[in-house]
């Protein structure tokens, strides 16, 4: 027994890739999910807008639109916020002033984005459901200050129903 | 691997010799005195010999003398040990390391799945094409509801987001929910069959409520449709 004893230790210290598993399926699994994931996931941080629900609409590519967000405030829910491009950032938000002021933000803002980028065809408003129709028609009035607009669709973002 | 290859051989040898001949059980008598000598010999050459990747027995070894080492009772020697120790590690490198490590790779592609499966948005936005505001100031032009040949469907939304439906010889009905004004419009569509849409819409109420509007034209095959705000109390 002693020698048995002897000869098992070391075994055991001796071989320590007999248990190894064939990782090979799992990593085929895995590299599946992440392309799926890598093709399906938007970088999109807008995704906190709560776009008004619709059962149809058109596919517009972010990128070949000039997007214009329109929110409520978070805190308070009653001030409405602009925001010129996709980000919602301090910068990019559209200044408190009276209407004739924050048309005419939109429209150079508008005019800028055209004329340094005229792949883009078609202006994307992106207002939550609860921001007022007035709101909505202001950011259009500011649209239509820039000429380049004019040649180019406007939409309106919405969330397609289930 | 050679060792346990020695092991085996080394078990084997000891079963078909007498059991006092067995190594390690007993304590040394001296009868193996010339055997020990015999094999310090033989290591004394194979450490003079090139060490190979794998330690065979020597040939011609077959008989048990080769198996029988000076072990003693105490089992394998310290210097036997560390002999052998050596050799494994040797070993070790002499494998050739055809394989790659999948471990970083597998790891870094977890994560990466983790992080999209976490950031991923499923939500399907898509966007309505709507005419471009021309001016905010009041129209000059009167039109009057008689003088406009075509069917219409209008839908009018007050400053309470509450609906009314009308079509051009049909009075006007209140609608207080969604469903309701839909099934007032698939009317109207369906007796004037229509094909024009017009949505006025208080300049309070709430956009939702005129993407209602405009998506029941859309369900309903209206090909225009129109948006026209206004600021005065319904």
């Amino acid at each position: 027994m002693t020698e048995e004893a002897n000869i098992e230790l070391p075994k055991r210290k001796r071989n320590p890739d007999d248990g190894e598993l064939d990782i090979t399926p799992m990593i085929d699994v895995t590299f599946l999910l992440l392309a799926f994931f890598v093709v399906v996931s938007r970088m999109d941080p807008q995704a906190a807008v709560a776009l008004p629900l619709a059962s149809y609409g058109d596919s517009v590519q972010d990128k070949e639109a000039v997007t214009l967000i329109v929110i409520l405030d978070k805190d308070t829910g009653e001030k409405v916020e602009i925001y010129k491009g996709r980000t919602m950032r301090d910068d990019t938000r559209v200044p408190v002033g009276d209407e004739e002021f924050q048309e005419e933000n939109i429209g150079e803002y508008v005019e800028n984005e055209l004329s340094s980028h005229p792949t883009k065809n078609a202006i994307l408003i992106k207002a939550e459901g609860q921001v007022k129709t007035g709101m909505v028609e202001m950011v259009k009035r500011g649209i239509a200050q820039s000429e380049l607009a004019k040649s180019r669709k406007i939409f309106v973002g919405i969330e397609e129903e289930q | 691997m050679s060792k346990k290859k020695k092991h085996k051989k080394t078990k084997s040898n000891s079963e078909d010799s007498s059991p006092d001949e067995r190594f390690g059980l007993n304590e040394p008598t001296g009868q193996f005195a010339d055997l020990d000598e015999e094999m310090k010999r033989k290591q004394e050459l194979e450490r003079q010999k090139p060490v190979s990747g794998v330690r065979r027995p020597v040939a011609g070894d077959s008989s048990s003398d080769l198996t029988f080492k000076p072990m003693g009772w105490k089992g394998i020697e310290e210097q036997d040990e560390e002999e052998f120790e050596k050799d494994v590690a040797f070993e070790k490198k002499e494998i050739p390391e055809d394989e790659l490590d999948m471990t970083p790779m597998v790891d870094v592609t977890f994560l990466l799945l983790i992080f999209f499966m976490v950031t991923a948005s499923f939500t399907l936005q898509k966007s309505l094409e709507q005419p471009p505001a021309t001016s905010d100031q009041p129209s000059t032009e009167v039109l009057e509801n008689d003088k406009i040949l075509d069917d219409y469907v209008q839908v009018t939304i007050d400053q309470t987001n509450t609906f009314y439906v009308t079509t051009r010889d049909a009075e006007e009905v209140e609608c207080p929910s969604d469903s309701e004004m839909r099934a007032r419009v698939k009317d109207a569509k369906e007796t004037t069959s229509a094909t024009r849409l017009i949505i006025v819409a208080h300049v309070d109420s709430t956009h939702a409520k005129v993407i209602t509007a405009w998506d029941t034209g859309v369900v309903n095959g209206m090909t225009e449709i129109e948006i026209q705000t206004t600021d005065e109390d319904f």
